[in-house]
């Protein structure tokens, strides 16, 4: 019992940390990045190999570093971070949106596929497994422990990334970041590197995949390919549309409902006998449709992101921050309804 | 010499399944404007139906189920588009939603297709054809059918696009839908007849595809969709003939390659193909205009 409790509390923290990482790429700067599990995929993999050993039996890695725990999660972190600066550098210059929406689905299938079949990378189709659980021997922890142990773990990384990312969404940075999202040209004409934010925003959103992604694999203990088809990138987005586009509270809410009640809770159920797997096929179609439902009805989600007080146009020494503000017609979590086909 | 020629063979008609793809999905791209994520688990489905015509229900000939299954998909396309995706695209302006709604759809399908089938591979049941030497090249009946097919199929849509008033209502609607829509153009009907034909395309493509790989599973068009993005991103997106010429284009390239280095790659020069096309010229090779 213990452990199915805890089992989901872990999930609840990191898909809250997940879901922050995709918010402040798409909730808040209007990046649709339907390849965020290939990040999650990379810290994992880095987080694993970083902290497994040199050689293992009847495993093929690079790195194998050995690292603690601590140093290789970051290592995973910043792994994935500077994929997404590779990949905003080829597709965000010149790309509109679904544009990029259709080359980043692309490439995260090539990131499967690749890992998949190239197997000295990070052992192809099995993926990486018995990776060292941080702290279980020098804490002397059975894997029951373990698992409560990281959970709260888990939960303490998630409230420190929570702070961290709260602080950038409040700060002028996170005000130029839905600027661009509102308004990119007018964001650009008042000066603003549009690409750069963009830039920053895929690099710190990319961090939290990673982040995500090193906790997930260390959590589980293994991380193979199948479990970051893109599926699970639309899992994150349930999350995000659910909870509430651009608001941290909002990540929380979609965490719990979505991947906690709705994805990991049935999980637990048992099988139907003769049909395999047919609960989680089930289960899938209804977060299909409760997303769908959702945006239909409730576009800004459970917890909506709030509207921020306009900028006065009296002298501001922060103006120039606040000036991609003045387009306040999408504040509502970025929904562009039709009053902004009528602006 | 002998492979090279037999991966010309396995190019050719890879091309044939890429093209009638790549065009449903330029034709619909064209009319609304957005991409349909979903297209692959369309291809899915029709391959599913004609299977479940051809193995399960009926026992009918795999070309009569496949011709079934395609007018079939065809009315599903209708379907959706106007009980989903049409009221989002109104409804929302920005286009993000409507995407975010085809990856949903995607996933829905995927899983429904799941639930009914399971995850086994099925295999269509093929009349007995033996292979036939046509030049150089190696071709069993049923890739020469799917051949034919194909350049039956883009020829009827060449067809229509160039000679019907149809066509023009549609070739005027993807140029620029307010200035058609002004004209007196019934975009609605020239939208739901786009979609019957993306659908319908969608589902002989996703058929023929399990004849030519010589099986099926519910999980093989969300593969295939990302070389179908190649070859229309190599074409330019939107632009229907465009299109055909990315489908030849990534469909030789990435089977001849396969001769040279391992095939489990062959996705992964797609997806070369794709990013050079990206870096070099990003509005493909016929560049619909306005469309930066």
């Amino acid at each position: 019992m213990t452990y199915y409790i805890f089992t989901l509390v872990f999930f609840l923290f990191d898909y809250f940390i997940l879901a922050m990482g995709l918010n402040i790429q798409y909730g808040i700067t209007g990046i649709l990045n339907f390849a965020y599990i290939g990040f999650v995929a990379v810290g994992a993999y880095v987080t694993g190999v970083a902290a497994m050993p040199a050689n293992t039996v009847g495993q093929h890695y690079i790195l194998g570093l050995g690292l603690p725990f601590p140093f290789n999660l970051l290592l995973g972190g910043f792994a994935a971070m500077g994929l997404s600066v590779l990949i905003a550098l080829i597709t965000l210059r010149r790309l509109r949106t679904d544009y990029l929406a259709i080359v980043l689905v692309s490439l995260s299938l090539v990131f499967y596929d690749f890992c998949n079949n190239y197997v000295s990378l990070f052992n192809g189709a099995d993926g990486l497994y018995n990776v060292p659980e941080p702290f279980a021997k020098t804490l002397g922890l059975g894997s029951n422990n373990f698992i409560v142990f990281f959970a709260c773990l888990t939960g303490v990384v998630s409230l420190i990334m929570w702070f961290v990312m709260s602080r950038v969404m409040r700060a002028p940075l996170g005000r130029t970041f839905r600027a661009v999202r509102d308004d990119a040209v007018t964001a650009a004409a008042l000066g603003k590197n549009t690409f750069w934010m963009q830039m920053k925003a895929m690099m710190i959103g990319s961090f939290f995949a990673g982040i995500g992604g090193g906790l997930l694999i260390q959590f589980g203990g293994s991380f193979n390919p199948t479990a970051w088809l893109p599926a699970e990138t639309f899992v994150v987005f349930a999350v995000l549309i659910v909870g509430g586009a651009g608001n941290n509270i909002g990540m929380f809410v979609g965490a719990l409902l979505v991947e906690t009640l709705l994805i990991h809770l049935p999980a637990f159920l048992p099988e139907i006998p003769g049909h395999p797997g047919l609960i989680e096929y089930i289960d899938t179609v209804i977060v299909g449709v409760v997303l769908m439902v959702m945006l239909w009805f409730r576009p800004q989600g459970i917890v909506p992101a709030r509207l921020r007080k306009t900028a006065s146009f009296g002298v501001d020494e922060r103006l120039d921050e606040e000036a991609g503000e003045l387009d306040r017609t999408t504040a509502l979590a970025g929904v562009g309804t039709r009053a902004e086909a009528t602006r | 010499m002998t492979l090279l020629w037999l991966s010309v063979g396995f190019g050719l008609v890879t091309t044939s399944v890429l093209a009638l793809a790549a065009l449903g999905l330029s034709l619909q791209f064209g009319i609304t404007n957005y991409i349909n994520f979903a297209y692959g688990d369309f291809m899915a489905l029709g391959g599913f139906f004609t299977y479940f015509l051809n193995n399960e229900a009926l026992h009918l000939n795999i070309w009569l189920s496949m011709a079934i299954a395609t007018v079939a998909m065809g009315f599903f396309g209708v379907l959706i588009n106007r009980l989903l995706l049409g009221p989002f695209a109104r409804r929302f302006t920005s286009s993000h939603y409507v995407l975010i709604v085809t990856f949903g759809l995607s996933l829905i399908m995927l899983n429904v297709i799941y639930s009914i089938w399971g995850a086994d591979v099925r295999f269509y049941s093929l009349p007995p054809g033996s292979a036939l030497h046509i030049g150089p090249l190696l071709l069993t009946t049923s890739q020469l059918i799917v051949m034919g097919i194909a350049v039956v199929l883009v020829g009827a849509v060449h067809t229509i696009l160039q000679t019907t008033r149809l066509g023009k209502s549609m070739r005027a609607m993807s140029d620029n839908g307010t200035l058609a829509m002004t004209s007196g153009i019934d975009t609605r009907m020239v939208t739901t007849v786009t979609w019957f034909m993306s659908g319908a395309l969608a589902g002989v493509a996703g058929a023929v595809l399990g004849v030519s790989e010589g099986n099926l599973t519910p999980a093989a068009g969300e593969l295939f969709l990302f070389v179908i993005f190649a070859a229309v991103i190599l074409g330019g997106i939107g632009s229907i003939y465009g299109a055909l010429a990315g489908a030849v284009v990534i469909g030789m390239s990435t089977e001849i390659s396969a001769a040279f280095i391992n095939p489990a790659y062959k996705l992964d020069i797609a997806f070369v193909a794709l990013i050079l096309t990206l870096l070099i010229r990003p509005n493909g090779l016929i560049a619909r205009p306005g469309m930066t």
